[in-house]
C-alpha cells in the first residue's frame, strides 16, 4: 500500500497545475461555484462554499461520476488548494454542508517554492506567541529541533515573527482570521503531523518523465529530429487493430482448454492436494506424453520445436523423409547463438565442415544467396552469423516437413496413444482427505519411470469419466 | 552608537520585509487590487533603500580593524540577520512576479482567487512606508506595467546578495542566537533577549500561584463559617 501511495503522489505532483487550473476555472463568476458567507460570532467572512457544492459543480464541469467527483475533490484538499473551515486537520472532502474556503495562491503547492525551515520556523514562533506557549506535541519537537538547527538565525525568526504578527494587525478582524487559517491549511500540508499522509512525500527516484522533465532547447535540430522521428513512425508496419484482435481472441480460444489456471490440470492441482502426479506426467522427458501436450504440438511450429517430446519425434520423422539434417543443423546453430563465448569458432567450424562445406556428410540445401553471405560471414565469426542460414532452414522446416509430420501415421498414432490422467476423486469423508505437508520439490523425485507406476495408482481410485 | 544605528536600521528592514510577505500573501486573493500593486512596488524600493543602507553600515563596520572582539561577534550576528532577511525578501520578490504575471488584473478571462479576504492592505503598507496614510498616484495598468521593474530588482537584488558573500566572509555557524526557545512570549520591548525578562515572567507566574492559593483558603473559610452560622440558626430556632 504504502509503495502504491508513493507512486501516486509522484504522479500527482506532475499535476498541481492542472488542479491550479480547475480551481481558477471554479472562480468563474457565472460557471463557478456558488459562494456562500460564512457567520462566526460577530464576523462574517464571504467566500465559504460546502463540500458538497464542490462535489456537485464537478460532476456537472467535467461529466464524471460522484465516485470520481469525491476523489478528485478529496485530491484538491489534500494538496492544499481547498481547506476546510470546520474541521482543519482533517484534510477531507466530505460531501455534506461542512464549509470550505480557497487557498491564496501565494500557498499554493508547488515545486518551485518548496517551503521552508526558516518559514516554518517563524510560523513556529506566532503560533507559540499567539498560544502563549501552548503548541501541540509534534509543533513543539520541531520547534526545538529548528531552534538548534537554524540556531544562527534565530533571532531573526524572532524578530520577524513579531514584526508579522504587529503587521497583521493593521488589518480587517475577518481577513485577519482569513489569514490565521490560510496560514494553518498550509503548513498542515507541508509538515503534517507525525502519522498523517504526507502528499509532498519524496518516494525513492524513480525514472519517471514526470519528474525530471528536461526542457530541450526548442531550435532547429530539435524540430529536424521530430520530423525524422515521425518520419520513421509513419514507416513502421502496422496491422489493423481488428486483425490484431482476432488473431489474440483465436489464440486465447485456442490455448484455454490447455491452460491449467483457467481449465484445471487432470489429475489434481499440485499446489493444492499435494499430489506431484501433474508435474510428472508433464516432465520434459516422460515416455508417454499427455493428450493435451500431443495435441499443443499441432498449434504452431514452434510449440513443436520447443518442446524436447515433440523435437525427438520431429527428428524421427524427419529422418524417415531423409532431412533430418534441417532439424541437426537448426540445433547447432541455436547452439552457436546461446552457447559460450570462447567456444564460438569451434562450432561456427563445426557447423560448416558438417553442414555448409560443399561435400559434407549432412549437406543442408540453402539457396545461393544465402550461403554466399554466409560462407563470407564464417571468415569472422560472431555469434549471429548464422542467422540467415539458420533462419531458411527454419522457414523449410516450418512450410515442408511441419504440415507433413501432423498428418503423418507417427503423428496419428502419437496421439492416439497419449494419456488423459483421471481426476482425482475428492475423497467424501473428511478425515479420509489427504493431510497438506510441505512435500520435498517434486523436481527431485523424478525418475522416468514413475509416470507408469503412478498410472496404477489412479486406477485403485475411482475413475470419473472425462470430459473430451 | 554604531550598534543601535545599526539595530535600528535592521529593525526597520524587517519590519518591511514583514509587510511585504503579508503584502505578496495577498496577490491572486480577492484582496487584489491595482493599489496593492503599487504598495508592493513602493514597500519594495523602499525594502532595497534599506537593503543598502543596511549593507554599507554592516561592511564598514566589519571592515573596521579597529573593533573589538565582543563587538565583532556583535556586528557578525547581525549581518546574520541582515543577510537572511536578504534571502526571504528576494524569494517575496520573486514570488511576486511569477503570481504577479499568473494573476493579471485587468484581463476578464481570469479570475480572482475568492479568498475570503474583504479589507485592503493600506495599513500594512502605511506600517511599511511609516506614513499615516497612503497616496495612491500610480497608472491603472501598473500590475503589467511594474513587472518589468520587478524583475530588473530581482537582479538588482540577486547581486547584492552576491557581493555581499563574496566581500564579507562571516561563517554564519560561528553566530549563535542570543534568544533562547520561548524568548518571544515574553514582552516584546526589547528585540535583544535579556534573561531579566525570562524571569520576571516566571516570578509572575509564581505569584499568581501564591494569591491564587490564597484566595481559595479564604473562600473556604468564608464558606465553612458560613455553614457553622446556617447550622446555628437552624439549631437555635
Amino acid at each position: 500500500m504504502g509503495a502504491g501511495l508513493l507512486l501516486k503522489t509522484q504522479i500527482l505532483r506532475g499535476a498541481w497545475p492542472k488542479m491550479e487550473r480547475v480551481i481558477v476555472s471554479m472562480q468563474d463568476p457565472d460557471m463557478g461555484i456558488k459562494m456562500r458567507n460564512q457567520r462566526l460570532l460577530i464576523t462574517v467572512i464571504p467566500h465559504a462554499m460546502t463540500g458538497n457544492d464542490i462535489v456537485e459543480w464537478l460532476i456537472q464541469k467535467y461529466s464524471i461520476s460522484e465516485e470520481e467527483s469525491l476523489h478528485l475533490g478529496n485530491l484538491l484538499v489534500k494538496h492544499g488548494y481547498i481547506y476546510p473551515l470546520k474541521d482543519p486537520r482533517s484534510l477531507v472532502l466530505r460531501a455534506d454542508d461542512s464549509p470550505y474556503r480557497f487557498q491564496t495562491p501565494y500557498f499554493w503547492t508547488s515545486s518551485k517554492w518548496p517551503a521552508t525551515e526558516l518559514d516554518y520556523a517563524i510560523y513556529l514562533a506566532k503560533k507559540n506567541i499567539r498560544k502563549q506557549g501552548d503548541l501541540i506535541d509534534h509543533e513543539k519537537d520541531n520547534y526545538n529541533l529548528l531552534h538548534k538547527r537554524i540556531n544562527h538565525t534565530w533571532d531573526f525568526v524572532v524578530m520577524q515573527a513579531r514584526e508579522q504578527l504587529r503587521a497583521a494587525k493593521q488589518r480587517r478582524k475577518g481577513d485577519r482570521i482569513v489569514i490565521d487559517c490560510q496560514e494553518q491549511a498550509y503548513w498542515l500540508v507541508n509538515r503534517p503531523p507525525p502519522g498523517a499522509l504526507n502528499v509532498l512525500e519524496h518516494g525513492p527516484e524513480r525514472r519517471n518523465c514526470h519528474i525530471s522533465r528536461v526542457q530541450l532547447p526548442e531550435n532547429t535540430d530539435y524540430y529536424k529530429r521530430e520530423i525524422e522521428c515521425c518520419r520513421k513512425a509513419m514507416g513502421r508496419t502496422r496491422v489493423k487493430s481488428s486483425i490484431c484482435l482476432e488473431g489474440y481472441i483465436k489464440f486465447n480460444e485456442q490455448y484455454v482448454p490447455h491452460d491449467p489456471i483457467m481449465s484445471g490440470c487432470l489429475p489434481s492441482n499440485p499446489w493444492i492436494t499435494d499430489d506431484t502426479t501433474y508435474w510428472a506426467m508433464n516432465a520434459p522427458t516422460v515416455m508417454t506424453p499427455t493428450k493435451l501436450r500431443v495435441e499443443r504440438w499441432g498449434f504452431g511450429f514452434s510449440e513443436l520445436l520447443g518442446d524436447t517430446l515433440g523435437r525427438r519425434q520431429l527428428l524421427e520423422f524427419l529422418k524417415k523423409e531423409f532431412s533430418a539434417e534441417n532439424l541437426s543443423f537448426w540445433e547447432a546453430c541455436e547452439e552457436l547463438r546461446y552457447g559460450e563465448q570462447a567456444r564460438i569458432a569451434d562450432i561456427v567450424d563445426s557447423i560448416y565442415q558438417q553442414f555448409l562445406a560443399p561435400g559434407a556428410t549432412r549437406w543442408v540445401n540453402i539457396d545461393s544467396k544465402t550461403m554466399e553471405r554466409t560462407l563470407e560471414g564464417i571468415k569472422t565469426p560472431h555469434r549471429y552469423v548464422m542467422d540467415d542460414a539458420q533462419m531458411h532452414i527454419y522457414m523449410l522446416m516450418k512450410k515442408d516437413s511441419y504440415p507433413r509430420f501432423l498428418k503423418s501415421e507417427l503423428y496419428r498414432s502419437l496421439l492416439a496413444e497419449a494419456i488423459m490422467p483421471p481426476e482425482t476423486k475428492k475423497r467424501v469423508f473428511p478425515f479420509m482427505r489427504k493431510q497438506r505437508h510441505s512435500s520435498p520439490s517434486p523436481a527431485l523425485l523424478l525418475p522416468t519411470g514413475e509416470p507408469e507406476v503412478k498410472a496404477e495408482d489412479q486406477s485403485k481410485v475411482v475413475a470419473v469419466p472425462m470430459e473430451s | 552608537m554604531v550598534k543601535e544605528e545599526c539595530k535600528a536600521l535592521l529593525d526597520a528592514l524587517s519590519k518591511v520585509a514583514a509587510c511585504y510577505r503579508h503584502m505578496v500573501l495577498t496577490i491572486g486573493g480577492t484582496s487584489d487590487s491595482q493599489n496593492l500593486r503599487e504598495e508592493l512596488k513602493k514597500t519594495r524600493q523602499k525594502a532595497q533603500e534599506l537593503a543598502v543602507a543596511n549593507r554599507n553600515k554592516l561592511t564598514a563596520v566589519l571592515k573596521d580593524k579597529t573593533v573589538s572582539k565582543e563587538d565583532k561577534a556583535e556586528f557578525e550576528r547581525l549581518w546574520v540577520i541582515f543577510s537572511t532577511c536578504m534571502e526571504i525578501l528576494e524569494i517575496d520578490m520573486r514570488r511576486a512576479l511569477e503570481l504577479g504575471q499568473e494573476f493579471p488584473l485587468n484581463v476578464p478571462k481570469k479570475h480572482l482567487i475568492q479568498t475570503g479576504m474583504s479589507g485592503g492592505t493600506s495599513g500594512v503598507a502605511a506600517r511599511a512606508m511609516s506614513v499615516q496614510n497612503m497616496k495612491y498616484e500610480a497608472e491603472h495598468n501598473i500590475d503589467v506595467v511594474d513587472l518589468k521593474d520587478l524583475e530588473n530588482e530581482i537582479n538588482q537584488v540577486g547581486e547584492m546578495m552576491y557581493e555581499m558573500e563574496m566581500k564579507v566572509n562571516v561563517p554564519q555557524w560561528t553566530v549563535e542566537a542570543k534568544q533562547d526557545p520561548g524568548a518571544e512570549l515574553k514582552s516584546t520591548i526589547s528585540v535583544g533577549a535579556s534573561s531579566i525578562g525570562m524571569i520576571s515572567v516566571e516570578e509572575n507566574k509564581s505569584f499568581c500561584d501564591i494569591s491564587k492559593v490564597l484566595a481559595g483558603i479564604i473562600f473556604s473559610a468564608v464558606l465553612i463559617i458560613a455553614i457553622v452560622l446556617a447550622v446555628c440558626v437552624v439549631k437555635l430556632s
